[in-house]
């Protein structure tokens, strides 16, 4: 029992220790959603804020996963047949998706005068999110609670959730605020 | 600019156990979410398991058994809130409240954040051991889905079994 207690407080100190030592590194996943946008406010007004006091500033990044479009292009009738014009103005209108969203975010983190790195993507969300926790040695991972379905509080989107096991970093799963019904 | 410190003190609830991953948890929240926090009111949370369960689960019990399981669960309990207790006097965390109750943390824990009007719910990981998650399901998990505000697993970095 006393090895277990002193192995205990060894890893306390070591969480400690790299929190002081290293800058923690947040990463916050942003779809189209409101929900990923207030996600991102609140680890700015929470994780952010107090930065500059600390000994290492925290970086920030906002991370966002570009969908495959195949999914898009569903068959009908006698079948579809997608041109590669049709393919190229679909992805690049993906690729403008994707720029304004993460450009509102950046914006919201320069209005609390926090510099944020973006990054992009190509994959499910669910797994990018999870792969670019590893990749980018990631320490804190917030995701919104649901994503674009507008269902009860109590429902959890699938992506939060498997963020939520498969994340190799502590996760934070944001609620909308008690007045979202 | 919005001003750094709320007005109103964040309240976090903290779930933990009799596990190597609460008392992280705790460490974690303290060093990398409280310490950079302007106001905030901490609560600690353990969620004892009842004897008829803990009994149950280890499929031997017996009526007679069960005094004797209720006094180790409740020294257990003492021990795991005077570790708390230890961790948030070490860092400096005054005004903490520290609750033992009886149950299944999959209710007990919701509904604490009910009780306290938590702004942030806290669990380790791995709440119960390997093979209690395997029958059970995930703590943190049912947590996730059903406590009304964000929550926060905190995950161990030791390699998993």
């Amino acid at each position: 029992m006393a090895e277990q207690e002193n192995g205990a407080t060894a890893e306390q100190t070591a969480a400690k220790m790299k929190a002081e030592e290293e800058g923690m590194r947040v990463m916050v996943a942003i779809d189209e959603s409101d929900g990923s946008l207030y996600a991102l406010s609140w680890t700015l007004d929470h994780f952010m804020a107090a930065s500059s006091t600390l000994a290492q500033p925290r970086s920030l990044i906002v991370f966002h996963a570009q969908q495959p479009f195949q999914q898009f292009v569903v068959p009908a009738g006698q079948g579809v047949f997608v041109s590669a014009s049709v393919t190229d103005s679909m992805r690049k209108a993906q690729e403008e998706n994707s720029a304004h969203v993460l450009a509102k975010a950046i914006k919201v983190c320069e209005e609390r005068n926090v510099i944020a790195e973006a990054l992009v993507m190509d994959g499910e969300p669910k797994e990018m999110i999870c792969q670019a926790v590893q990749q980018k040695s990631v320490d804190l991972v917030v995701v919104g609670s649901r994503g674009l379905g507008k269902f009860k509080r109590a429902f959890l989107g699938s992506v939060s959730d498997y963020v939520a096991h498969h994340a190799k970093c502590p996760v934070v799963i944001v609620k909308p605020p008690k007045e979202d019904h | 600019m919005a001003a750094a410190a709320e007005k109103t003190p964040m309240m976090v609830v903290v779930g933990i156990d009799d596990s190597e991953h609460s008392y992280y948890a705790i460490q974690w929240v303290i060093s990398n979410f409280l310490s950079v926090h302007g106001t905030f009111k901490l609560a600690i949370i353990h969620a004892q398991p009842s004897p008829a369960y803990a009994v149950g689960l280890s499929g031997t019990g017996t009526a007679d058994a069960l005094p004797y399981v209720e006094s180790d669960l409740t020294k257990i309990s003492s021990r795991v809130i005077d570790k708390a207790k230890e961790l948030c006097s070490a860092n400096s965390v005054k005004d903490v409240v520290y609750e033992v109750i009886e149950g299944d943390p999959r209710n007990i824990l919701p509904e604490a954040v009910e009780k306290y009007h938590a702004d942030v719910l806290v669990v380790g990981s791995h709440g119960y051991g390997a093979i209690k998650r395997a029958v059970l399901g995930s703590v943190s998990d049912h947590c996730a889905h059903h406590a009304h505000c964000s929550v926060m697993i905190v995950k161990n970095p030791k390699p998993k079994h």
